[in-house]
């Protein structure tokens, strides 16, 4: 048997493609945030190029996966790094080299690069023409507000808010603050785009191909079935990888110059590409004395950036997500997708929840402080149980919160001794609705299994042939599993949210089912996750299972530097039925790792708009000499229950458990990442307030304040 | 320009220009292992072994690697212990910088049969996995350092 193709280097990505005569692409960027091009000059330009110009595109339309708002050359640069013209040449050099000879004038334009501030009135609208709902094809409601710079409101109402704060003894009030972050895949983002007789092939490393199809069929008035996807195997993607990036431009260009013609990113060009929503986030939440939660409010400027890509759903998941896992009578959430002049910001491992679960999971601790209580007791009290309600009105089903939080806290031996240590638990969703097909033929020497479930790393082959092994009663050898090609897979909504094993699992079962029933050469499989939320109330089906979690994590502070030492971090994740044991493991340790850099030191820095450290010297990505010195997690299971998504679980609860673990040590922090920096301003902040209290030990010091000052 | 070395255990003459990267070079010769990702030698999938040593291939100049012995994964024909235990520790997810890895840990284990748990996070601080596989990275570490043990 071969080894690995991945640990002999044999695996190929996008970037290894080669098509007969194919030609090499640059992009032309915007070096200013908000700009109109007046004028493109492409006389300096080789003969031997093919240049896309704004004249070239005019019969191009705009396309969006939730909103159409994106144009496939930008006659308005809305972000530094919009591409506003391409260049095709005989090699990537060349290619580069024409790209700097073009000379595109601009108008530059008033720019706006925070969520808060692109609210306010007077603010530049970015999208003056407002927003328009990409309808049908988009699976949430989309709620755009009219002459402002918000492509989604969503809302959540249950109870009564006002009545719930009426209730309360107790009522804390923080706001939270999350940067960008880049997803940082190793793979660059790379494609090539071929037309042949008016139908356009894309191979490229993404996670969405029928999506892909989709909007692009859009941008260019084709019929979906003459929009073909090939899928290549991805090395690392955590949301990079999702919809439309870089491939309009890219089968413009190669329908201008009637060749296939190939892109790969330039690391710095993956920095304005797409990113992790910066968000702002208020809780207001209200308890009795004895901790019963009553009311909850929640405030989210979420900045989707130049475009709004899937912004809405993210600021829709961020929305329901930081809610929390509780019994909450009284819940209002307002969550805002706002345009600013930073690049698109998109689907990013765990899509809203790290961001809302922060601010939220940190607030549980603030109050736990105020009632004086354990912030383990306070969340046991009010965790959710099977039968409860959620404030979707979602009647909850194989719930395992406290599980998954007892089982954190014990990691740590919090009961015994909780200083310097933090917990956090968490709930997150699904995308729902979904649909998700496969096939499975005979082949000579077993079985065939296609689908659209595209492999980034996770191990979804894995999966899908030791699932198919053991339904079909072979060797997980014996089953291929071709690569996503929209031409010969079934549809696949696409492969996010943790939803492909348990998808795939499950439509699995039903295309085995009937290659048995049908004479055993081939069996076809769909299933369905219906529901959605409402986004005016936030009420309906927002998952049809729950990704459950918990971590905990110990924490020692030199407080002469901030320098901030992780002794022990622990994941929980609830698994419902694992699959793939390593690839599960992996996905924990993958989550852990990726949490860890987004709680200690990842933050994209921008000036005016422009990134600053575009590069993996000035941006860290977490090295094996940045993990903690204890690192644990596992995987929970229950007899005879679902296979339940993992791959991002336990991202989530990461940043809150850390923060948490600070604040047991009276260290408060708002604002990720939490750097020796910030951690030294909070030690400082708090010697202030004790020596405060020592020369007023009447006065009362505010345990909770609002930091942010906002308004609305 | 000529380019004379030892490639993957072969006597090997290659063009390059004077100015290129070894990066480039190698990958025209269709060595797929060695992956262009960061460009400023912080990430190390494009470390390649020369004469054992772990060098990135994106800031080592082509011509300073005349007459010496140039390693990629492809040379090591699967056959390693270094891979087998990468393989049985699952220490990989995407395998975009697995090679590096494998090729970090072959020359760590060459110069340090038994390295400890600061030596390993030390020998691998110029290898990044986002996927972050390191904690079954450093399984198949140690996996391959008792393998080696015991073939001695």
């Amino acid at each position: 048997m071969g080894i690995d193709p991945r640990v002999a280097g044999a695996q190929r990505y996008s970037v290894d493609l080669e098509r007969p005569g194919m030609l090499h692409a640059a992009f032309v960027r915007s070096p200013h945030p908000h700009a109109r091009v007046l004028a493109v000059d492409a006389s300096g330009v080789p003969s031997d190029c093919v240049t896309l110009l704004p004249d070239d595109v005019q019969d191009l339309h705009l396309y969006g996966c939730q909103v159409r708002d994106e144009p496939v050359l930008t006659p308005l640069a809305r972000h530094a790094g919009d591409i506003v013209a391409a260049v095709a040449a005989p090699t990537a050099e060349a290619a580069k080299a024409a790209a700097r000879l073009l000379d595109v004038r601009y108008e530059e334009l008033p720019a706006v690069f925070d969520p808060v501030q692109a609210v306010s009135p007077g603010t530049p609208l970015i999208h003056p023409d407002g927003a328009l709902s990409a309808g049908e094809a988009v699976s949430i409601g989309v709620r755009p507000l009219a002459g402002t710079n918000v492509c989604h409101r969503f809302r959540l109402v249950h109870g009564d808010l006002t009545a719930g704060f009426g209730e309360a003894d107790v009522v804390v009030q923080q706001a939270f603050r999350t940067p960008g972050a880049a997803h940082a895949p190793m793979e660059p983002h790379a494609a090539v785009a071929e037309w042949e007789d008016g139908r356009l092939t894309i191979w490229t490393g993404t996670q969405t191909p029928f999506n892909l199809r989709g909007d692009l069929a859009v941008a260019f008035g084709l019929e979906e079935e003459r929009v073909r996807i090939i899928a290549i195997p991805m090395g690392g993607s955590f949301g990079a990888k999702t919809f439309v990036r870089h491939e309009a431009p890219l089968a413009a260009l190669a329908r201008k110059a009637g060749r296939p013609v190939k892109v790969v990113l330039d690391r710095t060009e993956e920095f304005v590409t797409l990113n992790r929503h910066p968000s702002v986030i208020r809780v207001r939440l209200g308890a009795k004395r004895d901790g019963t939660l009553v009311a909850k409010e929640l405030d989210c400027w979420v900045d989707t950036g130049a475009y709004a890509d899937c912004g809405p759903g993210v600021a829709t998941k961020l929305g329901y997500a930081g809610v929390g896992p509780y019994r909450i009578p009284h819940v209002r959430v307002d969550a805002l997708a706002i345009y600013t002049n930073l690049p698109p910001n998109g689907a990013f491992r765990g899509y809203g929840a790290m961001q809302s679960i922060w601010a939220s999971e940190r607030t549980m601790d603030v109050l736990a402080e105020r009632l004086e209580m354990s912030p383990l007791e306070l969340r046991r009290k009010n965790l959710l149980r099977d039968g409860d309600v959620f404030a979707t009105g979602e009647v909850m089903h194989d719930v395992q919160f406290e599980r998954c939080l007892q089982a954190a806290a014990d990691a740590v031996d919090y009961e015994r001794d909780p200083r310097g240590k933090g917990l956090c638990v968490l709930l997150k969703g699904m995308q729902t609705p979904s649909r998700a097909a496969i096939s499975v033929e005979r082949a000579g020497v077993g079985y065939v299994i296609r689908s659209a479930a595209c492999e980034m790393g996770q191990g979804v082959r894995r999966s899908l042939q030791l699932m198919g092994a053991q339904m079909l009663g072979c060797e997980p050898g014996q089953i291929d599993v071709p690569e996503p090609d929209t031409d010969t897979s079934p549809f696949d909504t696409r492969t996010t949210s943790s939803r492909s094993t348990h998808m795939m699992g499950r439509a699995l079962e039903v295309a085995v089912r009937d290659l048995r029933a049908s004479g055993g050469e081939r069996g076809y499989g769909e299933v369905h996750n219906e529901g959605g939320l409402d986004p005016d109330t936030g009420q309906g089906v927002a998952s049809t299972h729950w990704h459950q979690g918990a971590a905990a994590a110990h924490v020692t502070v030199d407080e002469e530097t901030g320098k901030l030492t992780i002794e022990h971090l622990h994941g929980v994740a609830y698994a419902g039925r694992v699959v793939n044991r390593e690839g599960a493991e992996l996905q924990n340790e993958g989550s852990m790792i990726m949490g860890l850099g987004t709680a200690l030191f990842e933050a994209i820095e921008f000036a005016d708009g422009q990134v600053t450290n575009a590069n993996l010297s000035d941006y860290n990505l977490p090295a094996i000499g940045d993990l903690p010195k204890r690192f644990t997690h596992e995987l929970i299971e229950r007899e005879g229950a679902e296979v339940h998504g993992l791959g991002e679980t336990v991202l989530p609860p990461v940043p809150a458990a850390i923060g948490n673990a600070l604040f047991s040590l009276g260290l408060e922090l708002h604002e990720l990442p939490m750097s020796a920096e910030r951690v030294l301003a909070a030690v400082d902040a708090r010697d202030a307030r004790a020596a405060a209290a020592d020369s007023a030990p009447e006065a009362r010091v505010p345990v909770a304040v609002d930091g942010q000052g906002l308004s609305g | 320009m000529k380019l004379a070395l030892e490639l993957n255990g072969r006597p090997t003459e290659l063009e390059c220009e004077p100015d290129e990267m070894l990066l480039e070079v190698l990958r025209r010769e269709g060595l797929g292992s060695v992956r262009a990702t960061c460009g400023i030698g912080v990430c190390g999938a494009c470390t390649v072994l020369v004469d054992g040593e772990p060098l990135s291939g994106c800031l080592t100049l082509a011509p300073k690697v005349e007459g010496r012995e140039v390693t990629t994964v492809e040379g090591l024909a699967g056959a390693d212990p270094v891979q087998r235990a990468f393989i049985e520790a699952h220490g990989f997810q995407c395998g975009w910088c697995t090679p590096g890895f494998v090729l970090t840990a072959k020359a760590l284990l060459a110069e340090n049969p038994q390295p400890s748990e600061a030596e390993i996070a030390e020998a691998f601080g110029g290898n990044l996995c986002r996927c972050g596989s390191y904690v079954k990275i450093v399984d198949a570490v140690r996996r391959a350092a008792g393998e080696l043990a015991g073939a001695r």
